[in-house]
């Protein structure tokens, strides 16, 4: 979206309160969904939660399709749908609700330059190992991606998606390194966090923030989820307070549906 | 007798590691090599990359033969920075960075393990933790991390690979749009300097492929689809990254670095991106615009260049060096004496390093970290 249509859609969501409706549209848990995706759902659910505004999920094989940029998740309010994290999280702050009022510059700063390390870090390495690895490209990613198309179009998507993030990790220089670096930045990835969290409740001491949503969606998910091997998950578990943050979150925002059951 | 075994022996790596160490008080046999992209409009090199790398050594002081790529074959076929070192070739400026840093650590630890062969105030576990660690060390194993600069505590570590993230994510794009796919700019000053610098035939695709890779890296990352065209993509890359200048202004503050006193390697990594946008005369340059107003930002980087890029004050330091050459050692040494006698602080934290390193995590089970963790830094042998 241009500058001049965000701001028009920021000034419509102002005007009206948060619907009862709302919802949140992704790929099929059972079936379709893969690793970063439902990371990335995971985290627009925690962060509605810790909002407090209701969100009914709604699995749909075309999400990707219908998503205006092509990413899932995306939500769907009233007559607006905006998806992926950073929008959403400006979307409900144009509603009135947000998470990070509270921080002073400096700390938004932090959060911010947090959130593109897990972004840039954890999701790309979650989408390496799904679809550069090979064992786990033909065992696990294409075989789920294109599980609601038949045959020949599951084959035609399943390649082009593979194409097309193969890619963008050439192009940021992603393609020449082995899984066991891949894996080394992830471990990387979760020490620093681990060190910034420390031995607080949350990223910024008390509050939760969109941060806190965004690490705990993609770690509880890596944690959670069955790939080829247990390597990425065994990464995670190395570090204690990231276990526990992620158990803290799990308890506070989610205890009404039981565990949640990932994909 | 123990003592003067193992004196001996670090006597050897060290004569070794003199050789090649990067490091201000031994004298060098054998420099490092660097390549990079010349400089022009008074930066040592137009290129961030090469740039973050340049200032890096210059603030830990390694003494690298810098050797500029102009006008040779290598604009075109080598990949910008590279270090050679002893018949191996280092890429990428995160890789040259832990390598520099892993050639001063190892100094470190060996100047520690002299110190505390001399100075019995250091047991013989945390001595043989840190013979341990010098000979990981000279195998190349484990791999250096950024948090792994030991001057900083762990969450400014942390801290430093969140910025470098959104330095990556959110200014690198808004700079490649500036000075490659911008048409007046690229017209106008990238593409002349670039073609001026590399030698015929190769002045005709230097500039051109690196702009196709410059629009392809944008278009891949930030275009939400396909069907979107760069013009749509431009309004949201340089909103993004005039917040990321904001964001980064904001976290200066006043200070002369983004820790405290002395540079390091987040410094080298700003300095590398915002250097070229401050310098170089952009016929057209919005985010240079937004940068001019930053003045904490614009003077950071004068700063470094004042202080670490000019000749004259080169001239001052290599003097001092010369003529005092004991001087800095032996401040080193006391500084390493005062390190010493906070003993717990020191050894805990190389502790945790060696504790938290990939290798040491494989060799012992998981379950049985917890209590390892808790047991006495002593305990262990």
């Amino acid at each position: 979206m241009s500058l001049a249509a965000e701001a028009f859609v920021s000034q419509i969501a102002a005007a009206e309160p948060w619907p009862e409706n709302a919802t949140l549209y992704q790929p099929l848990k059972e079936d379709q969904i893969l690793l970063s995706d439902s990371a990335s759902s995971l985290a627009v659910q925690t962060f509605l939660r810790m909002c407090g505004l209701p969100v009914l999920v709604s699995c749909r094989a075309n999400a990707e399709y219908m998503s205006p940029s092509g990413k899932v998740p995306f939500i769907q309010v009233g007559n607006q749908v905006v998806s992926e994290l950073g929008p959403i999280v400006q979307f409900t702050k144009a509603k009135g609700h947000s998470l990070s009022d509270g921080l002073d510059d400096v700390q938004r700063a932090e959060m911010k330059a947090y959130m593109e390390l897990v972004n840039n870090m954890l999701l790309t390495a979650e989408l390496y190992i799904q679809w550069c690895d090979d064992y786990t490209a033909t065992e696990i990613s294409r075989p789920r991606y294109s599980s609601p198309y038949s045959w020949p179009l599951n084959h035609i998507l399943a390649y082009q998606k593979q194409w097309e993030v193969r890619r963008k990790m050439n192009v940021i220089g992603w393609s020449g390194k082995s899984l066991e670096q891949v894996y080394e930045d992830v471990s990387q990835c979760c020490q620093a966090l681990s060190q910034r969290l420390g031995t607080q409740p949350y990223f910024f001491n008390k509050q939760p923030t969109e941060l806190d949503a965004l690490v705990f969606g993609h770690l509880f998910t890596i944690l959670t989820t069955q790939l080829t091997n247990d390597e990425l998950a065994e990464k995670v578990k190395s570090y204690t307070n990231l276990l526990s943050f992620c158990h803290r979150i799990e308890h506070t925002y989610f205890k009404d549906r039981g565990r949640i059951n990932a994909a | 007798m123990y003592f003067n075994k193992n004196l001996l022996w670090v006597k050897v790596l060290s004569w070794r590691c003199a050789l090649g160490c990067c490091c201000m008080h031994t004298n060098m046999a054998e420099p490092m090599e660097l390549l990079c992209w010349g400089g022009d409009w008074d930066l040592p090199s137009v290129h961030s990359d090469s740039l973050i790398v340049l200032a890096y050594a210059k603030f830990s002081g390694a003494k690298l033969a810098v050797k500029s790529i102009d006008w040779t074959w290598r604009t075109i076929t080598a990949s910008v920075p590279q270090l050679h070192y002893e018949g191996s070739t280092v890429t990428e400026p995160a890789q040259i960075l832990n390598f520099l840093r892993k050639q001063a650590e190892m100094k470190l630890y060996i100047q520690l393990y002299l110190l505390s062969a001399t100075k019995s105030k250091m047991t013989p576990t945390c001595q043989k933790k840190i013979k341990t660690r010098i000979t990981e060390l000279e195998k190349g194993s484990p791999p250096c991390r950024f948090n792994a600069d030991y001057e900083l505590t762990a969450k400014q570590g942390a801290d430093t690979m969140a910025y470098i993230a959104l330095l990556e994510e959110k200014l690198r794009p808004a700079l490649l749009h500036t000075f490659w796919v911008d048409a007046e700019n690229y017209v106008n000053l990238t593409r002349p300097w670039f073609t001026s610098h590399s030698p015929f035939p190769l002045n005709f695709f230097v500039p051109g492929r690196q702009a196709s890779l410059a629009l392809s890296r944008i278009l891949l990352t930030k275009a939400e689809s396909p069907l979107l065209n760069i013009t749509e993509v431009e309004g949201k890359i340089y909103s993004e990254a005039k917040e990321c200048l904001n964001l980064l202004s904001h976290r200066l503050g006043n200070f002369h670095f983004f820790f405290g006193d002395t540079p390091t390697s987040l410094d080298a990594f700003v300095f590398g991106h915002i250097a070229p946008l401050i310098k170089a005369p952009l016929p057209s340059g919005q985010l240079q615009k937004h940068l001019n107003q930053l003045d904490n930002l614009c003077q950071f980087c004068n700063t470094i260049l004042k202080n670490y890029f000019t000749d004259a004050s080169a001239e001052k330091r290599m003097d001092c060096s010369l003529t005092a050459p004991h001087d800095p050692v032996d401040a080193n040494l006391q500084k390493l004496t005062q390190l010493v006698n906070k003993e717990s602080n020191l050894i805990e934290k190389m502790d945790d390093n060696l504790r938290s390193s990939p290798q040491h995590r494989h060799e012992t089970k998981p379950s049985a970290r917890a209590s390892e963790r808790n047991s006495p830094l002593l305990s262990k042998h």
